[in-house]
């Protein structure tokens, strides 16, 4: 029932209502003396050049591309996982893994593709 | 006031309609993307939803195939997008008139 | 009470969300909102019972469809682009047309009032929200459906990556 997930609700309020309220805490508390050199971004006591806002490499594309296939691959195996001897009980249990194998094995053509492509290979 | 079916589908109406004019009204494609995930989600409540009020496992499972759908759309269409980006340095719709150049 | 309570929080709360991503300016700020939109939608979901696909909605659409797109948000660069009004208002017919959408559904959802069916007892509804109910119709019954969504899962990889992986940055 929903009263079971009562706790979870509270749970994330409190989560997102601390984290609000440090965000903003600090700057109501904290003294503020500015000056040019503190507000500069921080570089190492280097003076910074350029924009923070440097373009990312497609590599991060790719890598993020890969994970959401084998996060989605995930999603799907693990109810089989949590029901695997529900599975065994009712008998189906060679059946249910042959589906699940025969899912792992064409998501794994992908992930050869993509090593021998070099989609994961990182300079 | 007890909560009923049609709320929820009143609900998913109106974010799929946002959705809807997200689409028509955008001209960056990330967002137009968004919006198409905006509308898959507005019609996954209804899924949900009504799967619950029939006691009917196959709306859950209908959402589970909506969402490996949704995940592929999304590498590929902003795959496409960063396709068409090096192309025309801009994601701007209005600036895509062609298949080919 | 709470129920009700928080069903209008979570959809107020979805809408205004939804709408924050129609009209924010800059890209990073819509792909926020979405985030806010499908965490409502989470609750949505554990409010109806289905606890599975709520933790599925923030694993898969939070954590790994929304990482992505600000991935490439961030790979283009958008922010620095010069920008102009993005959202186009001269298009009213597409405003009058989202309408038309709206006013069909709503009409719709208006009439089956009486049509539509009545929540079961708390008892069976639980019943349809577990992982191992999904699993036993997953694998037994939809068993193709799920195999063909390997095939779709491997074209998008093989897609995304002959897409992305030509001489770039």
């Amino acid at each position: 029932m929903l009263t079971d997930f009562v706790p979870l609700f509270l749970m994330m309020a409190l989560a997102l209502g601390l984290a609000l309220s440090l965000l903003k805490l600090h700057q109501l508390l904290g003294p503020k003396r500015p000056n040019l050199i503190k507000t500069a971004a921080y570089e190492s006591g280097m003076d910074p050049i350029g924009t923070a806002r440097e373009r990312y490499s497609v590599k991060f594309y790719l890598v993020a591309m890969i994970f959401i296939v084998f996060d989605v691959e995930v999603v799907f195996l693990y109810p089989w996982a949590v029901s695997f001897r529900d599975f065994l009980a009712a008998d189906a249990g060679l059946g249910v893994m042959m589906v699940v194998s025969f899912f792992i094995l064409v998501l794994g053509i992908g992930l050869l593709y993509d090593i021998k492509k070099g989609g994961l290979e990182f300079e | 006031m007890e909560i009923t079916l049609n709320w929820y589908l009143s609900l998913s109406a109106v974010l799929f309609v946002i959705g809807v004019l997200g689409v028509l009204m955008r001209r960056n494609a990330i967002v137009i993307l968004m919006s198409v995930e905006l509308m898959l989600n507005a019609v996954n409540l209804t899924l949900v939803a009504l799967s619950q009020a029939m006691g009917d496992v196959a709306g859950q499972i209908l959402v589970f195939f909506v969402m490996a759908v949704a995940a592929a759309e999304a590498a590929i269409g902003l795959a496409i997008i960063i396709a068409l980006f090096r192309k025309k340095v801009t994601v701007d719709v209005n600036e895509f008139h062609l298949f080919k150049y | 009470m709470v129920a009700q309570l928080l069903f209008f929080l979570l959809a107020i709360v979805a809408i205004a969300a939804a709408l924050g991503m129609l009209i924010a300016r800059n890209p990073v700020n819509s792909a926020l909102w979405l985030v806010l939109n499908l965490f409502c939608i989470a609750g949505l979901y554990l409010t109806l019972n289905a606890q599975f696909i709520g933790i599925i909605q923030i694993l898969v659409y939070a954590g790994a469809i929304m990482v992505l797109f600000l991935f490439v948000i961030m790979l283009l660069n958008l922010a620095e682009l010069p920008r102009r009004e993005d959202i186009d208002w001269k298009r009213g017919a597409a405003f009058i047309l989202g309408m038309g959408v709206l006013a069909q559904l709503v009409y719709i959802v208006a009439m089956s009032f009486d049509v539509l069916p009545h929540p079961p007892a708390a008892q069976e509804a639980v019943a349809t929200g577990s992982a191992q109910v999904l699993a036993r119709a997953l694998f037994t019954e939809y068993a193709l459906p799920f195999e063909v969504i390997g095939l779709l899962l491997l074209v998008a990889t093989i897609g995304a990556v002959m897409l992305a992986k030509r001489r770039f940055v």
